[in-house]
C-alpha cells in the first residue's frame, strides 16, 4: 500500500506549497504591485509551475509527467515543478496562480489551462502585470492573443479534432467497402471536441455517396452509456449497421462489449485518444485506428515555453505568429503500425528535446 | 367488476400496467422493439441496476435513503478486479475468491455507513452521500485513475454466455431477487424493516431494537451493491472508478417508479424490478424509435414523473417532505 502513502505525502506537500502560497500573497501584494508591469530582460531561475484539473484524469496525468520531465531536463528534482490543481474551478485556479505570482515576486514560468475559455483573459492579464511568463493549453477566447501581450504570453496550443476524426471516418468507411450504414457515438453533446469529431465523420461521408450515417448519439465519454446506446442501435438497425465511429476510446470500450454480448467480433470501428488499452486493441485489429495527441510532450513543451521565454532563450515577440498560436500534434495509431506506436511512446517514454517546440505542429490555429 | 377494480388493486398494479403500455408503446412505434434479442439488451442494461436497486429499496422500506451506491460500488468493483487478478485472472483458479471478498467489501462498507448515521445521529441522506464520497474517493487512489480489465473468458461468460436467449447475468440477478424477496418475506429483519418503516416510533415502543436494524439493513443494501458491481464488472468487462457513476439515480429512480414510498413502509422488490425495467425499456425504447438525444433526458424525467403519478398512493399522505 505504500503508493497511498505516497500519494498521500505528495497532496501534503501540495497543499502546504498551496498554503504557503497564499500566505506569502497576503505579505507579498505589495510588494508585488510595486514591481507589477516592470519589463524584465530576464529572469535567472523561475518557478516552473503547471496549473490543471485534477490527477484523477489520466489525460492530466500524463500532462503532469511531460512537466516533470521538462523540470528533470533542467537539472532539478521533480518536485521543482509546482502543481496548482484547481479541481475543476476556475476561481481557485485564477486564484493559485495569484497566490504564486506574489510569492514568486512574478518570477514565474506558469504552463496552465484555465479550466475554461473565459478564465483565460484575467490569468494571462495577472502574469503578464506581474512581469511572468505563461504558456496556455487547450482553453482561451477566440479574442485573446499572444501577440498582443508583447513577450509575456509566450504561446497557447490546442488541437483540433475535425481533420483527424475525418481521417479515422475515411479509413472506417474504405473499410466498409464505402457502403452501408454508420453510427456515431459522441461526447457530452456541448463538449468542443464532441462537436468536432462529428463534423469530421460528416465531412469524410460526404465522399461516399453509398454510405450512410444511420444515427448519432451522445454517449458522454462514458463506457457504460456507449454501450447500452450501442445494444440500442443494434435493435433499431440490426445488420445495416457496418460500421461504428467513436468519438474517443473509453466509449469505444463500451461498443466492443456490447458487440461481443452479441457475438459480434468484426464489426469496423475508429476511435480517439490513443489511450494505452485502445492501442492495444488497435494492434489486435479490434479497432481499426485511434489518435494519439501525445499529452506527455503537450505537458512538457507548454512549460518549457514559458520556462525559455522567461530565461530569454528566446524572444517571442520576435517569433511569428504561428509560433504563439498552434496545433499540437497528432498521431493517427493503425494496427499495421500499433506496435511500434507502442514501443516508441507507451512502452517506454521518450526522451524530449523540450527546445524543439514547433517541428510537430499542426500550424497556426484558424478561427471560424 | 367494480370489486376486482377497486383503488387499491389498480394502485398496487399500476406500475406493471405503466410497463406493459411503455412496451406496447414503443413496440406500435417500432416492431424490432418487440424481440426476443432486444429483450435481452434490456435484461443486460437492467441486471446491474437492480441490485442495487434492490439494495436501496430495503432503505427506503425503512423510510431512510442511501445515497452511497456509487462509491460502494466503484470499491467492490476495483477489489474485486485487483484481487480477481492477483489470485490468478480466472475463475478457475483461486481467483473465485474475489467475488466473496467483493460481498463483504460491499457488507463492510455498508456497515459502516449504517453505524455512521445511527451512532453519530446524522440524517442517513448525508452520511451516506458522504460515504459515497468516501468510496469514490477510495477507488481513486486504489486505481489512481487507471481501469482494470477483467478478460477471464469464464467469468465474462456471465455476458457472452446464454440460456434461452438470456445471458448468464441475468440469471443470476434473477437468483438475487429471489433471495431478496425471501429475505423481504420470509425473515424477521424483512418484516422488520416494514415495522420500523411503517412506524418508528411504534416499533421501538414494542421492544424493536431499531438501530440495529437499521444497521441491518444498510450492511445488506451493500451486499446488494457489491453484486451489482461484479455484474457491471461482467458487463463490460472493466473495473474502474466511473464504474458505479449513473447508479445512484438509476436505482432510486426505479424504485419509486416500481411504487415504493420514500417516506417508508410500502413497497418491496418485485416492485423495484418493474422500476428498473420501467427506466430501462424506457431508456432503450427512446434509442430504438429513434429520439434525438437532446430530448431523451427530458423525456425520461417527465414519464418518471407521470409513472409515480400513476403507480403511488399519495392519497394516503397528509403531506409530502
Amino acid at each position: 500500500m505504500s503508493f497511498i502513502k505516497n500519494y498521500i505525502a505528495q497532496e501534503t506537500i501540495t497543499r502546504r506549497n498551496l498554503l504557503l502560497a497564499s500566505a506569502y500573497g497576503v505579505g507579498g501584494a505589495a510588494i508585488s504591485s510595486m514591481l507589477g508591469g516592470m519589463a524584465r530582460a530576464a529572469i535567472t531561475d523561475p518557478t516552473v509551475a503547471w496549473s490543471y484539473r485534477n490527477r484523477t484524469n489520466p489525460y492530466w496525468n500524463e500532462i503532469v509527467s511531460g512537466g516533470e520531465a521538462f523540470v528533470e531536463s533542467l537539472g532539478k528534482p521533480k518536485d521543482f515543478l509546482t502543481h496548482l490543481i484547481n479541481e475543476g474551478s476556475s476561481e481557485k485556479s485564477l486564484a493559485d496562480v495569484k497566490a504564486l505570482l506574489s510569492k514568486t515576486n512574478g518570477e514565474l514560468a506558469l504552463a496552465i489551462d484555465t479550466n475554461d475559455a473565459p478564465n483565460a483573459r484575467p490569468v494571462v492579464e495577472s502574469c503578464v502585470e506581474a512581469g511572468a511568463y505563461v504558456s496556455t493549453l487547450w482553453n482561451k477566447t477566440d479574442d485573446l492573443h499572444p501577440w498582443d501581450f508583447g513577450d509575456n504570453y509566450v504561446s497557447h496550443m490546442s488541437w483540433s479534432d475535425e481533420g483527424p476524426a475525418e481521417q479515422t471516418a475515411r479509413i472506417l468507411l474504405d473499410a466498409m467497402g464505402g457502403s452501408g450504414g454508420v453510427v456515431h457515438l459522441g461526447g457530452i453533446a456541448s463538449n468542443n471536441p464532441a462537436i468536432e469529431r462529428l463534423a469530421g465523420l460528416k465531412n469524410a461521408l460526404k465522399d461516399y455517396p453509398n454510405a450512410e450515417l444511420l444515427a448519432a448519439e451522445p454517449a458522454d465519454w462514458d463506457t457504460q452509456k456507449a454501450n447500452q446506446v450501442m445494444s440500442a442501435f443494434l435493435t433499431r438497425y440490426g445488420d445495416d449497421i457496418k460500421g461504428v465511429h467513436c468519438a474517443n476510446d473509453t466509449i469505444a470500450y463500451g461498443v466492443l462489449e456490447a458487440l461481443r454480448a452479441e457475438g459480434i467480433e468484426d464489426m469496423p470501428i475508429v476511435s480517439y485518444d490513443g489511450n494505452p488499452q485502445a492501442v492495444e486493441l488497435v494492434g489486435e485489429g479490434k479497432i481499426l485506428a485511434t489518435v494519439f495527441t501525445n499529452p506527455h510532450w503537450g505537458g512538457g513543451i507548454t512549460a518549457a515555453l514559458a520556462y525559455y521565454a522567461a530565461t530569454g532563450h528566446f524572444k517571442p515577440s520576435d517569433e511569428p505568429n504561428e509560433h504563439r498560436e498552434f496545433y499540437g500534434p497528432t498521431i493517427m495509431v493503425r494496427p499495421e503500425d500499433a506496435q511500434a506506436f507502442k514501443a516508441e511512446y507507451l512502452d517506454s517514454v521518450p526522451t524530449y528535446d523540450w527546445k524543439d517546440f514547433w517541428s510537430t505542429s499542426n500550424g497556426q490555429i484558424q478561427y471560424k | 367488476m367494480s370489486n376486482v377494480l377497486t383503488r387499491d388493486v389498480l394502485i398496487k398494479w399500476a406500475p406493471l400496467i405503466v410497463l406493459l403500455v411503455l412496451v406496447l408503446f414503443f413496440t406500435a412505434m417500432e416492431p424490432r422493439f418487440f424481440s426476443l434479442r432486444n429483450f435481452a439488451r434490456i435484461g443486460i442494461s437492467s441486471a446491474p441496476a437492480l441490485m442495487v436497486a434492490i439494495g436501496v429499496t430495503f432503505i427506503i422500506i425503512m423510510g431512510s435513503i442511501d445515497l452511497s451506491m456509487e462509491g460502494t460500488v466503484s470499491v467492490c468493483a476495483v477489489v474485486f478486479a485487483f484481487a480477481f487478478i492477483a489470485l490468478g485472472g480466472t475463475l478457475a483458479s483461486w481467483a473465485w475468491l474475489a467475488i466473496p471478498l467483493a460481498l463483504l467489501v460491499g457488507g463492510a462498507i455498508g456497515l459502516v455507513n449504517g453505524l455512521v448515521h445511527v451512532l453519530l445521529k446524522i440524517p442517513s441522506f448525508m452520511a451516506s452521500l458522504a460515504m459515497g464520497f468516501v468510496g469514490t474517493g477510495f477507488a481513486l487512489l486504489l486505481t489512481g485513475g487507471d481501469r482494470i480489465r477483467v478478460e477471464d473468458d469464464l467469468f465474462r461468460s456471465l455476458l457472452t454466455e446464454r440460456w434461452f436467449g438470456f445471458p448468464i447475468m441475468c440469471y443470476v440477478a434473477l437468483l438475487f431477487l429471489l433471495i431478496a424477496w425471501f429475505i423481504q418475506s420470509r425473515t424477521t429483519l424483512g418484516r422488520n424493516f416494514y415495522a420500523v418503516g411503517g412506524g418508528e416510533e411504534l416499533a421501538h415502543a414494542s421492544g424493536l431494537n431499531v438501530n440495529r436494524v437499521r444497521i441491518m439493513g444498510f450492511a445488506l443494501a451493500g451486499v446488494f451493491y457489491a453484486v451489482g458491481a461484479l455484474l457491471a464488472v461482467g458487463r463490460i468487462g472493466i473495473a474502474e472508478t466511473a464504474t458505479g457513476s449513473n447508479f445512484m439515480f438509476v436505482s432510486i429512480t426505479s424504485v419509486v417508479v416500481g411504487g415504493t414510498a420514500l417516506w417508508g413502509g410500502i413497497g418491496g422488490v418485485w416492485n423495484t424490478l418493474i422500476g428498473v425495467l420501467i427506466v430501462n425499456v424506457i431508456n432503450n425504447g427512446m434509442v430504438v424509435i429513434g429520439l434525438p438525444g437532446y430530448v431523451q433526458d427530458g423525456v425520461l424525467g417527465i414519464l418518471v414523473i407521470a409513472a409515480v403519478v400513476l403507480s403511488t398512493d399519495r392519497k394516503s399522505v397528509t403531506f409530502v417532505k
